[in-house]
C-alpha cells in the first residue's frame, strides 16, 4: 500500500565521499590517533616527532599528473635546523606536456566511481547487471548437465569405491559404534571394502523392551541395500550365563519381547557379510545376529557390529593388504602341493588358514634358554623388523647332530614355508604371485679352517625380505620380490668334559626396500604437424 | 585611357589571403584534432556516448567549415553581400563549435587549446574583414 511505502522512504546510502585535498591525503598515516614513524604528512605527529624522524617516506603527494596544472604538496626534513622540523609546502605543479588534461567535463574520467549501494528496491536491477551465473538463483541451468551423467535410479545396481558408504533405500547402512562416548552412534555407515568391527553401549531398560528400535533384529534387515535384501543368514541366542545356542530355523524373525520379567530377543551383536563383485557391485548381503536376554536391573547392553566384506566365487582369505602390503599385518606364506604344475586347486597356504601362523620365527621368552623354549613363534608382520633369541647351554654330553637339528627346528618352527605371497591379496591359485624362498647356509668359521667334518650348528637365521613400490606414484603398493633365509652355522667344539658353555642363538627378519627411483614419465614433445592440405596442388594432382 | 582604378576595386585581398589560409590551417587542425581524439581514446576513458557526439561535431564543423569559405570567398569576387552575409552567419556557428572544442568537450588538451585559440583568432579577424567588405559592397 502506498501509505506505508511513503512512511519508509529508502535511503540511498552511498559510502564515503573521496578526499580529494592533496593538503588532507595521506598515505602513510596508518596508525589512528597515533604518530606514524617518518610519516611527514601525520597529523598525529607533533613537530617534537618530526625532530626525530630521518627521512620523509611520503615526499610528494600529487593529484592526478596528467593535468595540467594541480596542487602537490611537498614534504621534506630540514635537517640543518637544529632540532630537525618539518617543512610542508602547498604548490601547483604544471605539467609541461602538450598532451597533458586542460579540462575535463566528464567527472568520472579522473576519479575512482561510489558504487551503486544496492538497497532492497534496487537489488533485482543490479543483481541483473552485475550478477552472473554465479550468482543466479536458479540452479536448473546448470544442474542439466550432472543429470546427464547420472541417469541412475534406485533400482539399478550402483557400483561402489573403496570407501564410499554403502546406501540403502532411504540412508546409508549403519553399523553403530561409538563417538566420542561409548554410547551407540547409528549414525556411522558401513564403508565398502572396510572390514569393521564396533563395540558400543546402548542404553535399555526391561519396561521399554518393545520399543527400542536398536535392539530388534527388524531395525537392522530393515533397509534393504537398493537391489539386494538382507537376510539372515544364523542367529544364535546367548543365555544370562553366556552360553550360546545356534538356531536351526533363521528365517523367522524374533522380535523382543517380556517374557517372565525377562526381555529376550534383544540384539547383543549383529556381523553382516557382503558379497560383492568384480566389478564393485553388492550381489549378497546376509546377517548374523546374536540375540540375547536382559534382567530387570540391566540398563545398558552391549552391542558388537562386524562387516566383512567377500568378493564372489572366491574363499575368503584373510589379506594382508589390497593389493600391497599394509605395514603390521602378516606376511602371508605357503606351500606348494606336491605334483605341481599340473594344474590344481589347492591353496598355498591350506596348511595354516591363521594368517598369524604362516611365516613366524623365534620368540624370545623370558627364560632365556632355548632348550626351554617350548616352541613360542611369533608371526612375521611386515615393515617390522626383528630380533629374537634364546641362549644355548651346551654341555659336553651333547651330541652333535641332534643338537644341529633341534636348533634348526627351534629357528624355522615346526612348518617353515616355501613361498611368500608377493602381494598382501595374492590368491593361492595365481602362481606366479608368490615368491620362493631362497635358503643360503654361511659359516662363521674361516675359510682357513677348511675341516668341514667338525660339527656344525646353526646358530643364527636371518631372514631378509626385500620389498619394492609397486603401481603407481600417488599410492604406491609394496610389494615382496625376494625372500633370502640365512642359516649361519658355526663349528661346536668338542667341550671337555664338566665343562659348559653358552652361545646365543638369533633369528632375525629385516625387510629392506629394494625400489628403483621413480622415473615419471612424460609425454612426447609435442611435433610441429606441418602437412599441406590434401587439395593444395589442386589443379594438377 | 582608363586607368584601373583601385577604388572601384571591391573585392579585399586579405580577406582572400585569409580565406586561403583559413583553408589550408583548417585542413591541418581537423586531421590535428581527430588524432587528438584518437589519442584520448586510448589513452584516457572515453566512453562512447561521450565519443560520439565530439567526432560528430567535428564533422558537422568540417562541412559548416568547407561552406562557409566557399561562400565568403565567392561573394568577395564577385562584389556579392549575400554570400557574404551568409558566410558571416555560418561563422558565429563556427565560433561555438569551436568553442565547443576549445572548453565543452570531453577531455581538453592543451594542444588543442593552441588549436583552437589559433582558429578563433582566424575566425575573429575574417569576421572583421568580412564586415568591412559588405559595407564596401553595400555602399
Amino acid at each position: 500500500p502506498p501509505e506505508t511505502r511513503a512512511a519508509t522512504p529508502a535511503r540511498t546510502r552511498s559510502g564515503p565521499a573521496p578526499v580529494t585535498d592533496v593538503a588532507k591525503l595521506c598515505v602513510c598515516d596508518l596508525l589512528v590517533a597515533q604518530c606514524d614513524v617518518n610519516c611527514c604528512c601525520d597529523p598525529d605527529c607533533s613537530a617534537a616527532d618530526f625532530s626525530l624522524f630521518t627521512t620523509c617516506s611520503v615526499p610528494i603527494v600529487t593529484g592526478d599528473n596528467r593535468l595540467c596544472s594541480q596542487k602537490a604538496a611537498i614534504y621534506s626534513l630540514d635537517v640543518e635546523a637544529n632540532p630537525p622540523e618539518r617543512i610542508f609546502k602547498l604548490i601547483d605543479q604544471v605539467n609541461p606536456s602538450i598532451f597533458c588534461i586542460h579540462a575535463t567535463n566528464y567527472k568520472q574520467a579522473l576519479y575512482f566511481n561510489s558504487p551503486e549501494m544496492p538497497t532492497s528496491e534496487n537489488f533485482d536491477q543490479l543483481l541483473k547487471k552485475f550478477g552472473s551465473a554465479t550468482f543466479s538463483a536458479e540452479p536448473d541451468s546448470w544442474n542439466m548437465n550432472t543429470d546427464a551423467q547420472n541417469p541412475a535410479d534406485t533400482n539399478e545396481t550402483y557400483r561402489y569405491e573403496y570407501g564410499v558408504p554403502i546406501q540403502t533405500v532411504d540412508a546409508f547402512l549403519r553399523l553403530p559404534s561409538p563417538v566420542v562416548s561409548p554410547w551407540c552412534s547409528d549414525a556411522n555407515p558401513a564403508a565398502f571394502l572396510v572390514n569393521q568391527a564396533t563395540k558400543c553401549s546402548r542404553s535399555v531398560s526391561v519396561e521399554k523392551c518393545g520399543s527400542i528400535q536398536a535392539v530388534s533384529m527388524l531395525f537392522y534387515i530393515n533397509s534393504s541395500i537398493l537391489a539386494v535384501n538382507i537376510t539372515v543368514q544364523s542367529v544364535v541366542i546367548q543365555s544370562l550365563n553366556g552360553m550360546r545356542t545356534s538356531l536351526n530355523g533363521s528365517d523367522v524373525l524374533r522380535l523382543p519381547m517380556i517374557l517372565d520379567e525377562l526381555c529376550i530377543n534383544v540384539v547383543l551383536g549383529v556381523s553382516y557379510h557382503i558379497t560383492y563383485t568384480d566389478a564393485g557391485e553388492i550381489i549378497e548381503a546376509a546377517a548374523s545376529f546374536v540375540l540375547g536376554a536382559i534382567k530387570k536391573e540391566a540398563l545398558s547392553i552391549q552391542q558388537s557390529f562386524e562387516i566383512s566384506f567377500t568378493q564372489v566365487n572366491t574363499k575368503p582369505v584373510p589379506l594382508s593388504g589390497n593389493p600391497g602390503y599394509v605395514v603390521g599385518l602378516p606376511v602371508r606364506a605357503g606351500f606348494r602341493p606336491q605334483g605341481y604344475p599340473f594344474p590344481v586347486e589347492i591353496l598355498f597356504a591350506a596348511l595354516n588358514t591363521n594368517k598369524y601362523g604362516q611365516f613366524t620365527i623365534l620368540q624370545s621368552t623370558s627364560s632365556q634358554d632355548c632348550l626351554a623354549a617350548q616352541g613360542a613363534r611369533t608371526p612375521i608382520l611386515f615393515g617390522y623388523n626383528m630380533v629374537s633369541g634364546c641362549n644355548l647351554r651346551i654341555t659336553a654330553a651333547m651330541k652333535c647332530q641332534p643338537l644341529a637339528q633341534t636348533l634348526l627346528d627351534l629357528l624355522k618352527g615346526q612348518s617353515f614355508p616355501e613361498y611368500v605371497a608377493s602381494f598382501g591379496n595374492s590368491q593361492a591359485h595365481d602362481v606366479l604371485d608368490w615368491v620362493p624362498i631362497t635358503h643360503l647356509h654361511t659359516s662363521e668359521q674361516r675359510i682357513y679352517n677348511t675341516f668341514q667334518s667338525s660339527c656344525q650348528i646353526p646358530v643364527s637365521l636371518e631372514i631378509a625380505v626385500k620389498w619394492t613400490k609397486y603401481g603407481s606414484l600417488v599410492n604406491p603398493q609394496a610389494r615382496i620380490v625376494n625372500v633370502t633365509a640365512t642359516i649361519t652355522s658355526t663349528t661346536l667344539k668338542q667341550l671337555p668334559s664338566g665343562r659348559e658353555r653358552t652361545i646365543p642363538i638369533t633369528s632375525s627378519v629385516v625387510f629392506t626396500d629394494v625400489s628403483s627411483p621413480a622415473e615419471p614419465g612424460y609425454k612426447a614433445w609435442p611435433t610441429i604437424n606441418a602437412k599441406l592440405p590434401f587439395d593444395f596442388f589442386f589443379p594438377f594432382v | 585611357p582608363k586607368i584601373l582604378n583601385t577604388r572601384h576595386q571591391l573585392p579585399s585581398l586579405p580577406l582572400q589571403i585569409l580565406f586561403y589560409v583559413n583553408g589550408v590551417y583548417y585542413i591541418f587542425y581537423f586531421l590535428a584534432t581527430l588524432a587528438v581524439i584518437v589519442y584520448k581514446s586510448e589513452v584516457f576513458s572515453y566512453p562512447d556516448d561521450f565519443l560520439a557526439p565530439d567526432l560528430a561535431l567535428l564533422l558537422i564543423m568540417a562541412v559548416l567549415e568547407v561552406l562557409r569559405l566557399y561562400l565568403g570567398s565567392k561573394g568577395n569576387l564577385t562584389e556579392d553581400e549575400t554570400p557574404l552575409g551568409l558566410s558571416l552567419a555560418l561563422t558565429v556557428g563556427s565560433v561555438i563549435l569551436s568553442v565547443y572544442f576549445l572548453a565543452w568537450q570531453t577531455y581538453v588538451l592543451r594542444a588543442e587549446v593552441v588549436l583552437n585559440a589559433v582558429l578563433l583568432f582566424t575566425y575573429g579577424l575574417e569576421s572583421v574583414l568580412k564586415v568591412v567588405a559588405i559595407a564596401a559592397f553595400v555602399s
